[in-house]
């Protein structure tokens, strides 16, 4: 057994640690949170030269052929620093799924864009229903001669504001899990995106396909055969969104425990107080177990080995865990910690954001019944 | 990073699996558990010596102290699985003591005592806590005086739980009392039958016993005295960091057997397991069971590098032993008015093991450092936080 990381990945965490402290301060992402797009290209590029784009797509399509482990490093750097913008949406969602399930013509097509950081991609499934089990997904997609016809609305879609391509499951049968995705363009006549206003200010989007008319050649993978690549690619996402969450645990937990030793109150450091001890304490419990069960789960997919059970044992543990985590900060950090000039409430509120996304701790927690035959 | 045990320590972590399948009887089932998973009762001992005879009970020792020369990794495995057999699993000697002595104590001390040990054919019984020093370990009052070739030895002990079964009694003693706090306190070897030595039962609110020792100029011979007199303390401490961890797959076993239950049991025409709420809560169980594995985990990592486990063992000692209050706790829940029933009534469920995990599962947060001793270690030591 081996906790750590290897020396390459040291250097790919200090790098990106070194690099995102100079160019994304909490200025910026408050900024961004603010701003219609969400992000700046100046950013974007830097990170495309980075190689971070391409960084677990393989060396054939322009990619680093890294592994999602290594992927785990830099999303735990990323949720450090709260790095606004569409990232998480291309290469994790888009990329990933796109990976999965497209034909080498088209992962040929559309992954070297990516990689360069020319395409920005997202991935809609979620709707009404607002879960991400096949049942939820309604929108329609009618073959019709060469082409095929999309109708319904996906909610929650991140970063649809900006992406170029936007791959939709849609319903193609009437079994529940008769799923298919499609590459859509963004710009197809038809394709209406509403940024909805957020808790945390990320960009997560109503967009309404009205009638999109799609080819044929768009289809990525088998009619009706997605759910298996949709399910893998949501849980995948589900662990990169737990590595993002361990970036923020360790900023958080730094917070509080640099306040704690300057804070002096009843003429001593508070703390030396016991309960302060014990609520660092517990922070750390919590970001320890988190980090583990995020990076076991990595390991696990870098290694191509089953991992569903670890991906939703990580995902409900570190959704409570962020929380509570996060709730202790604003504890031990008492007033300065409700103002809107510290950072800690952009953790609080990436600390909600995060426990919804790709899956809550009961959603989550009932996968892992099933895993246990209950 | 790898989360695997290597094809070799998959190997013998098999061998061990099949022998504890074949070789457990009931007899000492009910012994184990009658003694509260302590070693040195009848069954045990004659269980342990096969056991031990293949180099299991201290594998990562050293071949010449009848070890196997293993991965620290594969001596933590091998006490899960002990623990999952229900077989006796706390050990003075080999887990606390023995490391010690293969630390600290003099080459005759090595030669006389640790293959005995790794052996399984003596048991020593922890003698740290008195009536006034519980968290406070360095608040010892009992005495031991300097009388040329020997010590006299005068006071008390309380909630030393191997007395009753073991042969040595691991003793903390002040041997300075004129020096500063932990300064003054030795380690040493008693023979549990020395003239002067009176043990009175304690029994606990889980059914086994713990005891009170009363030394009366108790004579030790100057040889048993281990390490070098007045760093008792430090041996101590150092001892709780290499040693403090906790197996938890005796809860783990009870939370598949809870599982079970809820499978098979049907309320309103369906399984347990199929409410939202059971599920809900097993599923967190299994979960915390696999938060802790990575904790304890980690703990044999350090140590297979080199590292010594500070705050790292304070937490996992934290977390287990609240998941093993959560599960016990879990498992009276799930099986509601049944969990209640003790073993021999006809409608007993699990053979009443849940109540009695219940029982049990409240003084492992307390003995080797409470709950909150083990949160003060980690904000100290894990992140520096200020004593004063």
């Amino acid at each position: 057994m081996n906790y750590e990381l290897n020396e390459e990945q040291r250097i790919i965490k200090e790098a990106a640690h070194r690099f995102l402290a100079e160019a994304c301060s909490t200025d910026f992402v408050r900024e961004m949170a603010e701003d219609e797009k969400g992000f700046t290209t100046e950013l974007w590029n830097k990170m495309a030269q980075l190689g971070w784009m391409g960084l677990p797509f393989p060396e054939v399509y322009g990619g680093a052929g890294m592994s999602f482990l290594d992927l785990a490093v830099i999303l735990t750097e990323m949720g450090y620093f709260c790095v606004p913008g569409p990232f998480f949406s291309t290469v994790v969602l888009g990329g990933l799924a796109v990976l999965e399930a497209g034909s080498e013509e088209q992962k040929a097509r559309i992954l070297p864009e990516v990689a360069a950081g020319n395409r920005l991609l997202t991935l809609a499934w979620m709707e009404e229903e607002g879960t991400s089990s096949p049942e939820g997904i309604k929108l329609r997609g009618e073959r019709a001669n060469d082409q095929f016809l999309l109708s319904g609305t996906k909610l929650f879609v991140p970063d649809a504001h900006v992406a170029d391509t936007i791959i939709c499951a849609a319903r193609t049968g009437e079994a529940a899990t008769e799923i298919s995705l499609f590459e859509v363009d963004a710009n197809s006549q038809g394709v209406h995106t509403t940024p909805l206003d957020t808790l945390a200010g990320d960009k997560l989007c109503e967009v309404v396909f009205d009638g999109v008319t799609v080819p044929k050649g768009n289809l990525l993978g088998e009619t009706g055969g997605a759910w298996p690549v949709l399910n893998d690619t949501l849980l995948k996402a589900a662990v990169g969104k737990c590595a993002e969450m361990d970036g923020g645990a360790q900023r958080v937990l730094e917070f509080a425990v640099g306040y704690v030793k300057e804070r002096v109150q009843f003429d001593r450091l508070i703390g030396t107080f016991q309960a302060i001890q014990h609520h660092c304490a517990n922070m750390l419990t919590f970001a320890d177990t988190m980090h583990f069960m995020t990076y076991c789960a990595a390991w696990k997919i870098a290694e191509g080995l089953p991992f569903e059970q670890d991906a939703s044992m990580c995902k409900a543990w570190g959704s409570e865990a962020y929380h509570k985590l996060v709730a202790l900060g604003h504890q031990v950090l008492g007033g300065i910690g409700f103002m809107e000039e510290h950072d800690l409430h952009l953790y609080y509120r990436r600390a909600k954001a995060s426990e919804m996304a790709f899956g809550d701790a009961d959603f989550h927690r009932e996968r892992v019944a099933q895993s246990m035959d209950l | 990073m790898d989360f695997s045990f290597s094809p070799e320590e998959e190997e013998l972590l098999q061998e061990v699996r099949s022998f504890l399948k074949s070789e457990v009887t009931d007899a000492l089932l009910v012994e184990s558990e009658e003694l509260g998973h302590i070693y040195g009762g009848k069954e045990g001992r004659k269980f342990i010596k096969k056991f031990a005879a293949h180099g299991w009970l201290t594998p990562n020792w050293p071949p010449e102290y009848g070890g196997l020369g293993t991965s620290a990794t594969v001596s933590f495995a091998v006490r899960e699985e002990m623990a999952w057999a229900s077989v006796p699993m706390i050990f003075v000697a080999a887990h606390m003591a023995g490391p010690t002595i293969m630390h600290f104590g003099s080459q005759k001390m090595k030669d006389e005592w640790l293959l005995p040990i790794a052996k399984g054919e003596v048991e020593f019984c922890l003698g740290y806590t008195e009536p006034q020093a519980g968290s406070d370990l360095a608040a010892l009052n009992i005495r031991a005086v300097d009388k040329g070739d020997t010590f006299l030895l005068n006071g008390q002990k309380t909630f030393n739980t191997h007395a009753h079964v073991a042969d040595y009694h691991w003793l903390g003693t002040i041997t300075d009392p004129e020096a500063k706090k932990y300064r003054g306190m030795s380690l040493m070897i008693v023979d549990l039958k020395s003239p002067g030595i009176t043990i009175r039962p304690m029994v606990t609110m889980a059914g086994w016993q713990t005891n009170e020792l009363f030394y009366d100029d108790v004579i030790v011979p100057k040889e048993n005295l281990v390490g070098e007199l007045n760093m008792g303390f430090f041996y101590v401490m150092h001892a709780l960091d290499y040693e403090r961890m906790f197996p938890l797959a005796i809860y783990n076993r009870l939370l598949s057997e809870v599982a079970e239950y809820a499978r098979t049991t049907s309320v309103h025409g369906q399984p347990l397991s199929k409410n939202p709420l059971v599920r809900q809560k097993l599923a967190q169980m299994a979960i915390e069971v696999e938060a802790n594995r990575h904790l304890y985990y980690r703990l044999a990592h350090m140590l297979d590098n080199g590292q010594v486990p500070n705050y790292q063992a304070s937490m996992q000692k934290l977390f287990a032993t609240e998941t093993a209050q959560r599960i016990a706790n879990t498992g009276m829940e799930v099986l509601g008015m049944f969990s209640q029933l003790k073993r021999d009534s006809k409608w007993a469920a699990l053979a009443g093991k849940a109540e009695r995990f219940y029982r049990t599962s409240v003084v492992e947060t307390i003995y080797a450092g409470t709950s909150e001793i083990q949160r003060g270690i980690i904000a100290q030591r894990g992140l520096e936080l200020p004593r004063k």
